[in-house]
């Protein structure tokens, strides 16, 4: 009996020092999630220049007409958006100096007494990932002149209309002088820049129209272009995201001008439809958030009793 | 037995026999027929499903609805034609001539109204109607003819 109790005591002494062999589960295997890298730096700043604007009309060519004793030379445009951007740079008086004096595309013209023509300059951008880079300075010439009667007489002072209360706007194609239609005698009505309209939509075909719905076949791989508008022109994608549920398949969920191809392997409940919406941001407004969506009815062929 | 009804009996089998066997013949060729009208309507089938898994990318993009495409009903004789070739040693013709003179339609968009049978569809069908003639040699035993025609049908649609 007192050998089974020393027996006993010491065995219970021994237990806590017996080691324990056991294996930690994630000793040897590698972290599953990869360590933190370092800090990334802050991205450059998107610099805007200050009074830039999408332009909406394009410079065509500079307009020397005559009627009667009036000489008006004025700068014709046509309503045609380039996907490029502009801002007033000078504007300048009859015979003032500008900075800018010759290096407009299209020159600086002369009233017939010599003097330079009143006008504004507008410098031209477009819009890269780095920002808005500058292409090309044009200049709008807004003047006119009256002769008397008596020509030997010294030639009367000009008339000088800066446009200075309103915008016209101009892109960077450039045009030589005198490309343009027939000089008009009817003075320039510049109309001030609005900001665009924007609308954005999806499309099944990199320029076709936006679709509000769409019925596709079950395993078809069907690619979706999101596409925005401006002032009902078409203007190119900075990049995408989709909101909705993704389908069975998709190609990516975010992207820039490739279009978002999905398929649908499951087929849904009858009657219930997919509904793709998506995030747009383009290069027009890069701060603006467009979102645009399509009703997608997925079919399979099924014989017909 | 007494030796009388024995031979009452083998007369009646003599008899009998051929009955029983021209019944059993008929019966055998019936089924022969019918296993091959079964093979020939579901070579239909796959073939108007087959047809009808495909669409016309060009109005898909232009207006977002599915339309069958273009070549929809060629498809379905094609393989309609393919699909038949696995019953050809039952048939009288080939599969090539079967499905050359099989009526297919197709009707690319919806609604539609299917003229010959008078059938309203509301999503874009094929539809296939096609006369099969099948070897039947076991029904010259009972006086008709060797060849039977079968009339299949099949329709599909994308629903």
């Amino acid at each position: 009996m007192r050998k089974r109790a020393t027996t006993l005591l010491l065995a219970f002494a021994l237990i806590p020092g017996v080691g324990a062999y056991a294996r930690e589960p994630l000793e040897n295997e590698p972290p599953s999630f990869p360590p933190p890298s370092a800090p990334t730096p802050d991205p450059v700043a998107f610099v805007v220049p200050a009074g830039v604007y999408y332009v909406t009309d394009t410079y065509v060519a500079d307009v020397v007409a005559t009627r009667d004793a009036t000489t008006t030379y004025s700068t014709t445009t046509i309503h045609e958006s380039t996907g490029t951007y502009a801002r007033v740079i000078d504007t300048v008086d009859t015979g003032a100096s500008s900075t800018f004096d010759g290096r407009a595309f299209n020159g600086r013209g002369e009233l017939t007494d010599g003097r330079s023509l009143a006008g504004t300059y507008y410098e031209n951008f477009v819009l890269t990932a780095n920002g808005y880079v500058p292409v090309s300075i044009v200049f709008f010439q807004d003047d006119s002149e009256t002769r008397g009667r008596d020509s030997s007489s010294s030639p009367p002072p000009a008339t000088a209309k800066p446009a200075t209360t309103s915008v016209p706007v101009v892109a960077a194609t450039a045009l030589p002088r005198g490309a343009g239609p027939a000089p008009s005698s009817r003075p320039r009505t510049p109309t001030p820049p609005a900001a665009p309209a924007l609308r954005a939509g999806v499309a099944l075909a990199p320029d076709g129209p936006i679709l509000v719905s769409a019925e596709v076949l079950r395993g078809r791989l069907v690619h979706f272009w999101p596409r925005a508008f401006a002032n009902d022109a078409p203007v190119s994608i900075r990049g995408w995201r989709l909101l909705s549920a993704r389908p069975d398949y998709v190609s990516a969920d975010t992207g820039t001008t490739e279009p978002f191809a999905a398929q649908w392997i499951r087929m849904p409940a009858p009657d219930v439809r997919w509904s793709l919406r998506f995030e747009i941001f383009t290069n027009v407004a890069p701060t603006e958030r467009l979102e645009a969506q399509i009703t997608v009815t997925v079919r399979s062929p099924a014989l017909i009793d | 037995m007494t030796q009388d009804e024995g031979g009452t009996a083998a007369v009646t089998t003599i008899v009998m026999l051929p009955l029983l066997l021209i019944v059993l013949a008929g019966v055998l060729e019936l089924g022969a027929v019918r296993a091959v009208a079964y093979r020939a309507g579901a070579a239909a089938d796959l073939a108007t499903i087959v047809a009808v898994n495909d669409q016309d990318q060009t109005e898909l993009a232009r207006t977002g609805t599915l339309r069958l495409a273009a070549d929809a009903a060629d498809t379905a004789r094609d393989y309609f034609a393919r699909n038949l070739s696995a019953t050809a040693p039952a048939l009288a013709v080939s599969v090539t001539e079967i499905a050359a003179s099989a009526d297919i339609a197709s009707f690319p968009s919806a609604p539609s109204l299917d003229q010959r049978t008078g059938v309203r569809y509301d999503r874009p069908t094929v539809r296939l109607i096609a006369s099969v003639p099948v070897r039947t040699p076991g029904f010259a035993m009972l006086f008709m003819p060797t060849v039977t025609m079968i009339t299949i049908r099949a329709a599909s649609s994308a629903r």
